[in-house]
């Protein structure tokens, strides 16, 4: 349980580094030095020193909105298995209270957007339930087949059943991480989605959300995408896991590896692709949701 | 592990049903063409004789080399690069037929195999390659298109055969692969002339002969 | 010496397709082509008439429904041959050498096609034979080189491809019917499918007559996916007309044929002759449909062929004695056809256009030609003594027997129509006066014309005197389908 919690906050800490090493690379690649690796714990910083000034025809909502999205997203990563180690929250059914929970945060996020009553961010708030409709269905066909295979609701169950001797399950895994990877792309805003370093309004989709933001709410914000990216990069990397390793700290380091590599192909696509036109992208996500469609059809039937 | 090389088969079914530039079915066929090279060779690592290697090697022969060879020289490099995009095209409703094809089939795959001596699996993959090639060709406009649907759709009639293990003699095959090497070589051959006669290449232009 | 004859059957016309390539004079080819199809021509009435007995060999089979198909090839192929050197050496447009060139190969090569897909006892050779058929068909509807054809050909190849495509998955469900039978590995002859059939799985024996029946419908011509041989037929030298239409058709119906006798032996007979009789019916009803908006009367005769084929269906949807005038009909079309597009051959070469509205005076200009052209007519639209004629009626005394009265009266009006449309074009070709003629037309007796006459003699003949051999052919056909008599 100690243990649980340790990691749990080495997780919470590390999510603006992942974000560090991100930037880093990707400067890296296109010939640039760079910011420094440790500039998103500067940016943080420098944010908790400001003045959060609310818009004149804000409400209520525009003051919790951030919280809300902070607080479902702690809990989020609560019920994630980080390596190998147990998760805080697990109980029976706990995949659907994980969709749900970036569900919340989500909404809460676009009625903030539209709360500021200013029309960028509306616009982008459109956008944003747009995609996020198509990329629902993703997540639960994905994780649903699992569910549907191994026979238990539980993220860790679910996890800790993935055993790598069929070579059936190998090529499943690795066909399903591929819509995971999908997701991961929609959900935090990268590329070829959503260009996170654009600032044409007619092209933001997330940034546009929080133009108006500043202070502690602005924190609030980036810390939740900073976390957000860890969590659904650690969810991808679960799929990977040789969860039979029986030594807990090579299990660990080989975790930190995997999200290693996860972070040189997030660069890689993002410095090579452009951005796909806004309405191609249903279809992109429509693409892996089919895989994720194609799975259960194919492992439902398969165990007769 | 044929199951997997079957849901690798429906990838590239879905694939397709994605993409709209031309060189991409291209390659989603030599890729299919592979697939079933890999999946007629992998009941053969027992019995190992020069025979039945023949058609196995001629499949990869013909499907992944002979004929991307040939469409990419004869056509590609005549019609203009630009043209290598199919354009103004509702993508996104066809994959959704698409899925649902594949659902319904591979539903009603699991049925049939209740009552007669199928693998579900592999019929499923075949029929619903048959009926997307069948998508390709209803839905589609450039005449390309419409040969390499017609080729996806030998392919899952080749891979049908090969599900049901029907005893097809392996001259039949041979000269069915022959036959469709040729078909496909004339059809080329009318498209060249047609994009020079129409100048287009895609069915607006073969609306003459009606009543 | 049987082995012999299959040989020369098969072989012959497979060599002088695959010689034709060396060398490129016409003459030459005319009369080498002339010499192959006489000799395909007497081998097959020999076999026909009993007085050789065809070889032995699992994959191949020679009873009655085999020889009689051959003789109708055989038949329709000489004649063809016969006629064609003047309709490609003077072809009303130019520039097309190349086809010149391969048409003599092609037609050969078709004749090795069909020839080995009649003959063959394994479905898959069938289908492989088949489809090569097209693949040699297809550059002969080109041989104009215009845009028409272009799209003929286009046309036809992918259709007929695709259709062949829907067969061979058919072929694959008669095979899976035959799974966990004792025969499972020799399941795709016909023999042994046949003898076997009461052993095969139901639903599967279905599927695979749907699709094999659609499938081969493409290549027939029938309903719904006729354009193919509609638009292949009208668009090419009246000898490629006169080879699909007549020939070509009848190879794909044998297909169908073949499965009805395997579905004779069990219960699904029933459901095979309704959609067989569909099929007809709505042939029929396209046919009646478009012969009022034909302009081309190459188009005409292709869609009175799409309305033979149809009533040939529904003969043998019938069955009894509709299915002897079925067989029949077969013979008479595949005669009447061959008359009637080589006076239509005529017409074009003299007077250049295939529109109905640029045709007038046929029977003064062309007097042959137009006399002739209006007996094929009346042969096609079944007046008696053409054999056309007995055969419809079998098939209505089939009707009768069957208490099918409704249907039958449907047929009769539709025939009707029919004849009232095709008449309406026919009448205004021949007799049609127009001012400004500026041609002067020269007719001479010609080859063709002596050959319209024989075969027009031959159907007049046939319908009133059936020979002892053609009898005892159509008889044995008859027990293929029929049992117990």
């Amino acid at each position: 349980m100690l243990t649980s919690i340790l990691i749990y906050i080495f997780f919470l800490a590390s999510a603006p580094l992942f974000i560090g090493v991100v930037n880093k690379l990707k400067s890296r690649l296109t010939g640039r030095t760079g910011p420094s690796l440790f500039q998103p714990y500067y940016d943080l910083r420098r944010l908790l020193r400001k003045e959060t000034i609310y818009a004149t025809s804000a409400s209520i909502i525009s003051r919790i909105a951030p919280v809300i999205g902070f607080v479902s997203l702690l809990f989020a990563g609560m019920i994630l298995p980080i390596g190998f180690y147990k998760p805080l929250i697990s109980f029976d059914g706990d995949i659907i209270l994980f969709a749900y929970l970036f569900g919340l945060a989500r909404f809460f996020q676009i009625l903030g957007a539209m709360d500021i009553g200013s029309s960028f961010e509306g616009m982008g708030a459109a956008r944003e339930a747009t995609f996020a409709v198509f990329a629902e269905p993703i997540y639960f066909f994905t994780l649903g087949s699992l569910a549907f295979i191994f026979g238990c609701t539980s993220m860790y169950e679910i996890f800790h059943s993935i055993s790598l001797n069929n070579p059936a399950f190998l090529v499943f895994i690795s066909v399903a991480s591929i819509s995971v990877f999908f997701l991961m792309i929609t959900e935090t805003s990268r590329m070829p989605v959503d260009d996170p370093n654009t600032h044409l309004e007619l092209t933001m989709i997330h940034e546009v959300m929080i133009l108006d933001n500043s202070g502690l709410d602005l924190f609030l914000y980036q810390y939740t995408s900073y976390l957000k990216i860890l969590i659904y990069a650690t969810f991808t990397s679960n799929f990977f896991n040789p969860f039979n390793v029986q030594n807990h700290y090579l299990g660990f380091s080989i975790y930190i590896m995997i999200i290693f590599i996860l972070i040189v192909n997030l660069v890689w696509i993002e410095t090579m692709m452009g951005r796909f036109k806004l309405k191609s992208i249903p279809q992109y996500l429509l693409f892996a949701a089919s895989i994720g469609i194609l799975n259960i059809l194919v492992y439902s039937f398969f165990n007769k | 592990m044929e199951n997997v090389l079957n849901i690798l088969f429906c990838l590239t079914l879905l694939y397709l049903g994605t993409t709209t530039r031309i060189m991409a079915y291209l390659n989603v066929f030599v890729t299919q063409g592979i697939l079933l090279f890999v999946i007629l060779i992998l009941p053969l690592f027992n019995k190992f004789s020069a025979y039945t290697f023949i058609l196995p090697v001629m499949i990869l022969a013909v499907k992944a080399v002979l004929i991307p060879i040939f469409i990419k020289r004869k056509i590609m490099l005549e019609l203009e690069v630009r043209k290598s995009i199919e354009s103004d095209f509702q993508q996104f409703n066809f994959l959704l037929l698409c899925v649902f094809t594949m659902i319904t089939v591979f539903v009603s795959a699991n049925m049939l195999a209740k009552y007669t001596l199928i693998d579900s699996i592999p019929f499923a993959a075949a029929f619903s390659t048959i009926i997307i090639g069948l998508y390709i060709i209803i839905f589609r406009k450039k005449l390309i298109v419409h040969v390499i649907g017609f080729l996806v759709m030998e392919n899952g009639i080749f891979l049908l055969g090969v599900s049901i293990a029907s005893e097809m003699p392996f001259l039949i095959e041979l000269i069915s692969l022959l036959d469709i090497f040729v078909a496909v070589f004339l059809m080329g051959i009318a498209i060249n002339k047609i994009s020079s006669t129409f100048a287009v290449d895609d069915i607006t232009g073969l609306d003459e002969l009606k009543d | 010496m049987p082995m012999n004859i299959l040989y020369l059957l098969s072989g012959l016309p497979l060599a002088s397709g695959a010689l034709f390539f060396t060398f490129n004079n016409l003459k030459v080819k005319y009369r080498l082509s002339i010499f192959t199809a006489g000799t395909h021509l007497i081998i097959t009435y020999l076999l026909f008439a009993g007085f050789i007995a065809p070889p032995q060999n699992a994959w191949f089979n020679f009873d009655s429904l085999t020889k009689l198909f051959l003789m109708i090839l055989s038949n329709v192929f000489f004649w063809v041959t016969a006629n064609s050197y003047k309709y490609i050496k003077h072809s009303p447009i130019e520039k097309i050498e190349k086809s010149r060139q391969i048409f003599y190969n092609m037609t050969n090569l078709y004749l090795f096609a069909n020839t080995l897909a009649l003959i063959s006892n394994h479905l898959g050779l069938y289908w492989v034979a088949l489809e090569s058929t097209t693949l040699c068909v297809a550059p002969l509807i080109y041989f104009y080189r215009d845009k028409e054809s272009l799209e003929a050909m286009w046309k036809y190849l992918f259709l007929v491809s695709v259709g062949l495509a829907f067969a061979f998955i058919g072929i694959l469900f008669l095979t899976l019917s035959a799974h966990g039978t004792e025969f499972m590995d020799n399941a795709l002859y016909i023999t042994v499918l046949v003898s076997g059939a009461s052993k095969l799985n139901l639903i599967w024996l279905k599927a695979g007559f749907i699709f094999i029946f659609v499938g081969l419908s493409a290549k027939i011509g029938i309903a719904p996916i006729h354009p193919g041989e509609v638009d292949a037929v009208s668009n090419s030298p009246s000898p490629v007309a006169a080879l699909i239409s007549a020939s070509l058709g009848g190879t794909a119906l044998m297909g169908v044929l073949r499965i009805l006798q395997i579905l004779s032996w069990t219960s699904l007979l029933q459901f095979a002759q309704i959609l067989l009789i569909i099929g007809g019916t709505v042939s029929l009803a396209v046919a009646l449909i478009f012969m009022f908006r034909v302009t081309n009367y190459k188009r005409m005769i292709a869609y009175s062929s799409v309305e033979h084929m149809g009533i040939v269906l529904i003969g043998f949807g019938i069955g009894g004695i509709a299915l002897t005038g079925a067989l029949l009909h077969l013979i008479f079309n595949s005669l009447n056809k061959t008359a009637f597009f080589f006076m239509a051959g005529n017409i074009h070469r003299n007077y250049k256009s295939r529109e109905i509205g640029r045709i007038y005076s046929l029977l003064n200009n062309l007097r042959w030609t137009g006399i002739l052209f209006l007996i094929s007519f009346l042969a096609v639209i079944a007046m008696p003594p053409f054999g056309l004629f007995f055969s419809e009626l079998m098939l209505l005394q089939g009707l009768i027997a069957n208490n099918q009265f409704v249907l039958m009266t449907f047929i009769i009006i539709l025939l009707l129509f029919i004849f009232i449309g095709m008449s309406r074009n026919v009448f205004r070709m021949l007799y049609r006066t127009t001012d400004k003629s500026t041609r002067t037309f020269n007719e001479h007796f010609e080859f063709s014309h002596l050959s319209a006459i024989v075969l027009l003699c031959i159907l007049a003949g046939l319908g009133i005197f059936i020979p002892e051999p053609l009898a005892k052919i159509i008889s044995d056909v008859t027990r293929l389908f029929v049992h117990g008599i």
